[in-house]
């Protein structure tokens, strides 16, 4: 497992690097379009789309309620001893945390348990498929495998992102606003403070959310796609799934977080 | 027909309880059976330096990506608030408190989860299927020592060592997105930043990513060996254990929150 000679490994592997990426791309291009295009038209298996929504988005109740509730509570725990520590007034941390929720951590933390749990879920399914040559008789049958198994995948996590991200964020507010009130002694009323979220905010938090809605599936998909030799494909596939899907994660967040900055949030 | 549907409601919440009951059970049992196997301390040397360089030194692209990218995010975000009250001497605090404390550890962690956590499952999930820990079993070597111990101290040792300099990508990140977007020069971050900040601050975060090292370790190793049925089990098997460890990270984020100073 040692390293080799950094100069032999640019030299050879410079070539198949590009040959391997440029691949990337064109699947990656092909899938893209081809679902943009099943899921403006094309036919639709009947059922198929309410049931990856329950996969998706019932399946993943839980998990983002329990892992969006800590985040809540840790996160106003963190900002109250903060402000305790250099100002002391507490009555304005709680409109500040609704509005941070609202157009930023929401959204990101929500897509980020998302890639984990839907990216990993997508990668292993298409990818076992893919190793047990399903998809190739999908392909034989006369079936176009990414308009079959993307679009549905698509359409549903692009409706349950949203959906997800609304009731991790009551989660995280109700959490949230218990711990204010047991560990610091602000008033409830006066925590859950709404005003403070504008127009922009919610723009924001609502592009962010169609935007890792669309892109965890795709990318998932994609490496789902890629999969290739037995187990130990399937488990390359998956985990290439969910660094992927975080990654693009991240940056749509930071792109989509400068954009706003500069177009919505005018002081 | 409607106390039907009650039962099998409560059976679904049941078989539920049960899942989650038996997989934390099994990770609990592991933590233990790994603490047993160092009480006479016995490594595998070579082994260790193995997977410190496969999961750490070949994980320091994404996270100084990653983190590089968190702390642009962080700079935003602490932007909104600085540029409403003007406070530009707050902002290199704003982001280096947010950064060392949560945001750092946690996102860093979780992206080691999704590339070496998952990885690890799928190895051993791969050699569980094709019954190679059967194979070392049947040669007398446990597969604890030899398999687990090693990856599980790699990861506790590469993860502190990757938020470390993760942590600091991320304040570069901030200071460097300050200077582009806001116009803030790098003294007046810096000094934000030193004057406001203290190393309670960033330890705090570092013996966060010692747990979660722990957590992810745990974690994965647990449902890699437990794999059952072929491609499609190494599969779920990686699922699950993405997201036991993310909800871990998240559980003990909270509870460490409070026990640290």
């Amino acid at each position: 497992m040692r390293p080799d000679r950094p100069a032999k490994r640019l030299l050879f592997g410079t070539p198949w690097g590009v040959s391997a990426i440029s691949l990337h791309f064109e699947l990656a291009r092909r899938i893209a379009a081809q679902t943009a295009r099943g899921a403006l038209r094309g036919r639709r298996e009947p059922g198929e789309l309410v049931r990856q929504m329950y996969q998706i988005g019932n399946r993943s109740l839980l998990f983002v309620a329990v892992t969006l509730g800590f985040i809540g509570m840790v996160l106003v725990y963190q900002t109250c001893l903060q402000v305790n520590r250099i100002t002391g007034d507490l009555s304005q941390v709680g409109g500040e945390i609704v509005k941070i929720l609202t157009h930023e951590f929401g959204p990101t933390l929500t897509a980020m348990m998302l890639a984990t749990r839907v990216g990993a879920g997508i990668a292993a399914e298409i990818g076992s498929m893919m190793v047990t040559e399903q998809v190739d008789a999908l392909r034989m049958c006369g079936v176009e495998p990414i308009e079959y198994l993307i679009v549905p995948r698509f359409l549903a996590s692009l409706a349950m992102t949203g959906i997800l991200t609304v009731f991790g964020v009551a989660v995280a507010l109700a959490l949230g606003t218990l711990t204010a009130y047991a560990s610091f002694h602000v008033n409830p009323h006066i925590f859950l403070d709404f005003d403070r979220v504008r127009f922009g905010d919610l723009v924001t938090g609502i592009l962010k959310c169609i935007a890792y809605g669309a892109a965890i599936p795709l990318v998932s998909g994609h490496c789902g796609l890629m999969a290739r030799g037995g187990s130990e494909g399937v488990g390359q596939a998956t985990t290439r799934a969910v660094i992927a899907s975080s990654f693009v994660v991240i940056v749509l967040d930071f792109g989509l977080a400068g954009l706003s900055y500069f177009l919505l949030q005018q002081p | 027909m409607n106390g039907g549907a009650a039962t099998l409601v409560l059976e679904r919440i049941g078989a539920g309880v049960l899942a989650i009951a038996r997989e934390a059970g099994g990770i609990g049992v592991l933590c233990g059976r790994v603490v047993r196997s160092l009480v006479p301390p016995a490594l595998d040397a070579r082994e260790l330096k193995l997977h410190l360089y496969k999961m750490g030194v070949r994980s320091v692209p994404i996270v100084v990506l990653t983190a590089f990218f968190t702390g642009g995010i962080m700079l935003i975000q602490s932007g909104i608030f600085v540029r409403r009250f003007g406070a530009y001497g707050l902002l290199g605090w704003g982001v280096g408190y947010a950064v060392f404390r949560e945001i750092g550890p946690i996102l860093i962690a979780l992206m080691f989860s999704g590339r070496v956590g998952a990885n690890n499952t799928a190895e051993l999930g791969t050699m569980t299927v094709t019954e190679q820990i059967d194979g070392l079993r049947a040669l007398a070597i446990d597969p604890i020592r030899y398999l687990l111990v090693p990856r599980v101290l790699a990861m506790m040792i590469m993860l502190f060592c990757l938020t470390l300099i993760g942590d600091l990508v991320a304040i570069l990140g901030g200071a460097i997105m300050g200077k582009l977007l806001l116009g803030v020069d790098f003294w007046t971050f810096y000094n934000s930043f030193a004057d406001n900040l203290k190393t309670q601050d960033l330890a705090h975060g570092l013996w966060k990513s010692i747990a979660f090292g722990g957590i992810i370790a745990l974690s994965s190793c647990h449902f890699g060996v437990s794999v059952r049925g072929g491609a499609v089990g190494v599969g779920r098997a990686v699922n699950a254990a993405v997201v036991a460890a993310a909800v871990g990270i998240m559980l003990l984020d909270y509870f460490l929150t409070y026990l640290l100073p």
